[in-house]
């Protein structure tokens, strides 16, 4: 890893005002969710029989994995493609990844009704293969315990420098150990995004005629593994320059232009794959003067903007545009996947891209949105809190003061 | 690049543990309704509304009322819907010759989208669920629940285009509710399908409106009163074929259809085997997670060594 700089615990004081006002947020959600433990998931949310799963399954699961996905667009990137100028991306995309991942599930815990039964989802001769949802909840568990495994070498790492002999020790051994391994577990974590985020995609076939013809297709698990990537690769970028921001993290501008690329060809298939699918299966006579249509458009406008702004010069000079382009694919992927999963979801169904008329209607409670939101604080805090204490996060160099270092690399790996 | 095949091979090894099982889960042949499926006929055109089924369906299973207090004081059991306390509900949906009136309650679906998508067989066919919760028969179709393996998910309502499954809200410890034929209420001293089933509603119509037997001959029965009385019924059967067929028939009066009755408009595909089709189809019986393990893990591998060595060499200079 020598060439790429090294990765540094940030240190400094752990319970600053942010992380005070990032507990106390996830301190209404723990409330709330104490709560429904007693009452019901009825009286702190306002999901009904037709709008079964409200906000916690699209934004909490869906949407937080989708963020999560860096971790695995940067390791497809960086490991299988070998484009080892990455690296120093890896850390804070795989612990963004362990955290979203574990807020993901725990979220989907607090919205389970009969969430004791959980316990017995890892015992084989209960599963029904025929569910999508199983299939997200196995690889979801497990690749939640290969990203906290994959997140250890920091770990490991901060023993073996640490002033303790033991821990030392400790960390020297079990840091080489798991460096052997590392190939396999990455491997896994490959194949498991791939399998659970399609699968996130295939959730929804089955629910046929009760979502838009212009978002139900059989494209669904493709169209939500690329843009799972797509939200990935803009989480990462989003991320690092936060913590250029904050910390004085080391943002390669050049890595984010050719990262945002890659994306921007993944943004452009995405619309291929989209528009394609509308046109050939006979949809264009859903678009008209209707709000499906206007949704749809957002949607496509989210995808193809950032892909045209990654690929300007102008752009991709500055920071702050790049920045403000890597939102808006993020933006996409969370559209996308929130519209698939309830703004066109109706419990009745459609008729020629009408909704059929329903006895429910939904708009989020203040109680789910106090657990969406604590939820996303508390995964803020937690990744605060071990970058401070582990070296997760690459520090600018004092003495390359530049972006040559990357630029050098990147040209000697062509 | 020595260890090339024996990289590939172990990965193979590890990965085949884990992902043998998607081979069960290949891409699927569609459901034919069982020959022994039993479930019920309802006729629009005898029910009158007298809701004695509603009635005699919550005490056979013991739900509470769904209070409703008029203005002038009283009260009735008045749900407006199927819910966690009504697994059978009378609708009047109004029409040209006034109205028609509608049972709802679980369709018993052929091929059904609840039990596709739950995760441990919560919901399932009769016999063919993860474990017996005591004297399940194989073949009667009939969708029961088993509250032991149910986490509450709730993807069975996602799944089910009738929206029969309803959920406890309110409960700190709830259940999902829906029709189970009332199952409970077999009797196995009885022959023939007394024995499987018994539903209250069907034993309390004073109008033979709804009926029970063997899916079968509920079919017969339904075709012989259309080809007997072209006049009266709708031609279609609905439950035949839709949605690949339920157990639940439904007649309608001539000139209603069943979409004006509130129920979908499904095709001849089973909203189960389109999913699990394109779900599966990518798996190619379990191969293809395996080899993309192997594969991953191989170039992972090489890229790795290849980079050690280049480091090497750096420092070496």
């Amino acid at each position: 890893m020598g060439a790429h700089g090294h990765p540094k615990a940030i240190g400094g004081a752990l319970l600053a005002p942010p992380m005070k006002t990032l507990l106390a947020l996830f301190g209404v959600a723990a409330a709330v969710i104490a709560y429904r433990v007693f009452a019901g998931v009825g009286p702190v949310s306002n999901m009904s029989d037709g709008f079964t799963w409200g906000i916690w399954e699209p934004v909490n699961v869906v949407v937080f994995t989708g963020i999560g996905a860096g971790a695995y667009a940067v390791g497809l990137l960086c490991y299988v493609l070998n484009k080892g100028q990455y690296h120093g991306l890896v850390r804070p995309a795989v612990l963004v990844g362990a955290i979203s991942y574990t807020l993901g599930g725990s979220s989907i815990l607090v919205a389970l009704g009969r969430y004791w039964n959980a316990v017995l989802l890892p015992w084989l001769p209960f599963w029904n293969l025929g569910s999508a949802l199983l299939e997200v909840a196995v690889c979801v568990m497990t690749y939640t315990a290969v990203l906290w495994v994959e997140v250890l070498p920091a770990i490991l790492e901060a023993a073996a420098q640490g002033p303790s002999s033991r821990w030392s020790a400790v960390g020297k051994r079990w840091g080489a150990r798991l460096a052997v391994a590392m190939p396999f577990i990455i491997a896994l974590a490959v194949l498991l995004p791939t399998m659970h985020q399609s699968s996130l995609g295939g959730l929804m076939l089955i629910a046929g005629p009760k979502i838009h013809p212009l978002w139900h297709t059989a494209l669904l698990p493709t169209l939500f593994l690329v843009s799972c990537l797509s939200m990935g690769f803009g989480a990462v970028v989003v991320l690092v320059n936060l913590l250029r921001l904050s910390w004085n993290a080391k943002a390669d501008q050049k890595l984010f232009v050719e990262l945002s690329r890659v994306n921007a060809a993944l943004l452009l298939f995405y619309v291929v794959l989209r528009v394609g699918d509308v046109a050939l299966h006979g949809k264009l006579r859903f678009l008209g003067a209707n709000f499906p249509t206007f949704l749809f458009l957002v949607e496509l406008a989210l995808f193809v903007v950032p892909a045209i702004l990654f690929l300007s010069p102008k752009v991709q000079a500055n920071r702050g545009r790049l920045f403000g382009a890597a939102l808006l694919s993020l933006a996409a992927g969370a559209v996308y996947r929130v519209d698939t999963y309830m703004t066109m979801y109706r419990p009745a169904g459609w008729t020629d891209g009408v909704a059929n008329p329903a006895g429910w209607d939904y708009w989020p409670s203040l109680g789910e949105l106090a657990v969406t939101v604590g939820m996303a604080s508390v995964g803020v805090a937690v990744f605060i809190l071990v970058s401070r204490l582990f070296p997760v996060v690459v520090v600018q160099d004092a003495r390359t003061h530049s972006n040559l270092g990357g630029a050098v690399k990147s040209a000697a790996s062509r | 690049m020595r260890f090339s095949r024996r990289d590939l091979l172990k990965g193979a090894a590890v990965a085949g543990a884990s992902t043998a099982l998607a081979g069960a889960a290949e891409a699927r042949e569609p459901v034919e309704p069982r020959p022994d499926a039993v479930g019920m006929l309802f006729d629009a055109t005898r029910c009158v509304g007298c809701r004695a089924c509603q009635t005699a369906c919550k005490r056979a299973n013991q739900l509470p009322e769904d209070r409703v207090t008029p203005p002038a004081g009283g009260e009735y059991d008045a749900p407006n819907d199927l819910n966690a306390r009504t697994k059978n509900v009378i609708k009047a949906f109004e029409g040209q010759g006034g109205p028609t009136y509608m049972k709802q309650q679980c369709m018993h679906c052929v091929d059904p989208s609840c039990v596709s998508v739950c995760m441990m067989g919560a919901l399932h066919k009769e016999g063919e669920g993860k474990r017996d919760m005591g004297g399940e028969k194989k073949g009667t179709g009939i969708v029961i629940y088993d509250k032991g393996l149910c986490v509450g998910c709730r993807y069975c309502q996602i799944g089910c285009a009738f929206n029969v499954p309803k959920f406890e809200w309110d409960a700190a410890l709830p259940l999902i509710q829906k029709c189970e034929l009332c199952r409970h209420r077999r009797d196995e001293k009885k022959g023939g399908v007394r024995a499987v089933a018994n539903p209250a509603c069907a034993e309390v119509c004073p109008r033979e409106a709804v009926i029970y037997g063997r899916r079968e001959e509920l079919l017969a029965e339904a075709k012989r009163r259309v080809a007997a009385e072209p006049g009266r019924y709708n031609p279609r059967v609905f439950g035949e074929k839709d949605g690949g067929g339920t157990q639940v028939l439904y007649l309608a009066p001539a000139g209603v259809e069943f979409k004006q009755l509130g129920l979908p408009q499904l095709g001849d595909e089973s909203q189960a085997h389109f999913s699990e089709s394109v779900s599966h189809a990518p798996y190619l019986h379990g191969v293809t997670p395996v080899a993309l393990y192997a594969a991953v893990a191989f170039v992972i591998r090489r890229n790795k060594k290849k980079e050690e060595a280049a480091e090497h060499g750096e420092e070496g200079k």
